[in-house]
């Protein structure tokens, strides 16, 4: 049955995971051998400052891939109203698990991209005194953000469009509260509390902030 | 094991306040062709999804195969072949990928036959499910509903649309395969002279309500028009049903709708003072709306047999 699966799931998402694939392959060698460029008229700080640029590339990927994978998977049983996929002889609880599990295979092919372009990369590239590459720690980063991302739009893309529009309206009913709130003139801030609390650790998008870089001091 | 392959008791499903199901209780013989009738609406459809477990019901109990739905339906599901209103496959795979796709879920499956009905339906392989024609669809979900050897089909509206050559040739798979493996079949369908060629039990549904629900035979030789000649005011003591009575034009005689009639119910109308001029017979479809005709007129009564 997972064979079954993984392989429907490659035919609607092979596009995702090759260009993700790709992109993520790519975003380390050309932002480390930009830097090196870089590095050869200036200095080292130009160095990381050119390196840094490029940092918002990652999550944004990791976040791109979780989303359009979660997406799509799901796309194709919400067309058929799920009639196809609860007819099968199979527990709601299992076809959910094996089309995560699916999922989650699929995106190892970016993930192993990035460490592949990360190792790659460190390799090719002779960096300045005092600085040193961290290969394993990006991609595994990387990889912890793609899972984060797929995780959670897979969760809500698995839900019906009642529970997605609940969630939605949640955060377009807190950034209105917040909008009122400053008009009316009060110092009441309640969207950075939630910020604070979604965005640094332990919050779940946590993995998402702070400085993405490859090389660092 | 039990003589029944679907057993629905009191079963109640409602879908906000535009659809409801109200204490549905229908029984399927085990190895019958059970053909479920009613207009657009009615709520076979959503009976059928009850029947698999795909909706949740507000109240009763439903079980299928000697399994409780919905708490037991991947086990039931298994020996059940589904064959739904709308082909509902992944358009992106070709025919073979979709049949070895839904072979993997199936233990009981049958590769070599579902070769052969495919050569015998003549779909092509490779072409995409996207790209077939209406008809050809349909085979295809024959073909999975078939190859997967089942104890029970249920096929919901399966030749709808279809030409005359394709509805042959599926039917006639869904045939052999009942008489090799003494399955039973709960087909719905607004083909009633298809089903009532095929079908050994029929059940009617309108408006949410089981109307009728009786052999293939007892529905069409029970079904009669009667031309009666000072009729009884008061019918209840007749052996038959009255489902509606009205005057025919100008020949002083009633045109009676009448189920459950036979011959020697004659002799019972003489004595209750009428006078029996013409008996005429009904096909399944001339029943059918006229069943509907009665149930929904003013003196609306249950139906059931």
């Amino acid at each position: 049955m997972y064979r079954a699966i993984l392989f429907q799931q490659w035919r609607w998402t092979r596009l995702v995971v090759v260009l993700g694939t790709l992109a993520a392959f790519a975003v380390p060698l050309f932002s480390l051998r930009g830097a090196a460029a870089v590095m050869d008229h200036g200095t080292a700080a130009g160095f990381l400052g050119d390196l840094q640029s490029w940092g918002i590339a990652y999550p944004t990927l990791a976040g791109a891939l979780g989303v359009l994978m979660a997406v799509t998977l799901w796309a194709p049983d919400h067309r058929g109203r799920h009639v196809y996929a609860l007819a099968l002889p199979v527990p709601r609880w299992r076809y959910v698990t094996l089309r995560y599990l699916a999922g989650l295979t699929l995106l190892a092919a970016p993930a192993a991209g990035l460490a592949l372009g990360a190792f790659l990369a460190s390799a090719t590239v002779s960096l300045p005194p005092g600085l040193h590459p961290y290969p394993l720690a990006l991609s595994c980063r990387f990889a912890l953000a793609v899972l984060v991302a797929f995780t959670l739009f897979f969760s809500i893309s698995a839900g019906t469009a009642r529970t997605a529009g609940v969630i939605l309206g949640l955060a377009a009913t807190l950034v209105v509260a917040q909008i009122l709130l400053s008009a009316a003139g009060t110092d009441a801030d309640i969207l950075m509390p939630v910020l604070n609390g979604v965005l640094s650790p332990p919050g779940p998008f946590a993995v998402f902030t702070g400085r993405w870089m490859l090389v660092d001091v | 094991m039990s003589e029944y392959a679907v057993e629905i008791d009191h079963l109640t499903y409602r879908v906000k306040r535009a659809f409801t199901l109200e204490d549905l209780c229908l029984r399927i013989p085990a190895g019958s062709i059970y053909g479920f009738l009613g207009p657009n609406g009615s709520g076979k459809t959503t009976t059928i999804r009850l029947v698999l477990g795909l909706l949740r019901p507000a109240a009763g109990a439903i079980s299928v195969l000697g399994h409780a739905i919905p708490a037991e339906a991947p086990r039931a599901l298994k020996r059940i072949g589904y064959v739904p209103e709308a082909p509902h496959l992944d358009p992106t795979l070709s025919v073979s990928e979709a049949i070895w796709f839904h072979s993997r879920f199936y233990p009981s499956w049958d590769a070599a036959w579902a070769e052969r009905l495919r050569e015998a339906f003549e779909l092509d392989p490779v072409r995409p499910f996207g790209r077939l024609s209406k008809g050809q669809k349909g085979k295809l979900m024959m073909l999975l509903a078939l190859a997967q050897r089942p104890d029970l089909l249920v096929l919901d509206e399966p030749t709808d649309g279809l030409d005359p050559v394709v509805r042959r040739d599926m039917l006639g798979a869904l045939l052999d395969y009942v008489a090799q493996h003494e399955a039973t079949v709960f087909i719905s369908s607004h083909l009633i002279h298809e089903l009532e060629r095929i079908c050994d039990w029929v059940g009617v549904m309108d408006g949410g309500r089981l109307v009728a629900d009786v052999g293939m035979e007892r529905f069409k030789t029970g079904m009669k028009r009667l031309r009666v000649a000072h009729g009884p005011h008061d019918t209840a003591a007749l052996p038959f049903r009255v489902l509606t009575r009205s005057p025919d034009n100008g020949s002083g005689t009633e045109s009676w709708l009448v189920r459950d009639w036979a011959p020697e119910m004659a002799s019972a109308l003489a004595a209750a003072g009428g006078d029996l001029q013409q008996v005429i017979d009904l096909d399944l479809e001339e029943g059918f709306v006229e069943l509907l005709r009665s149930f929904r007129g003013p003196a609306r009564e249950p139906a059931h047999v």
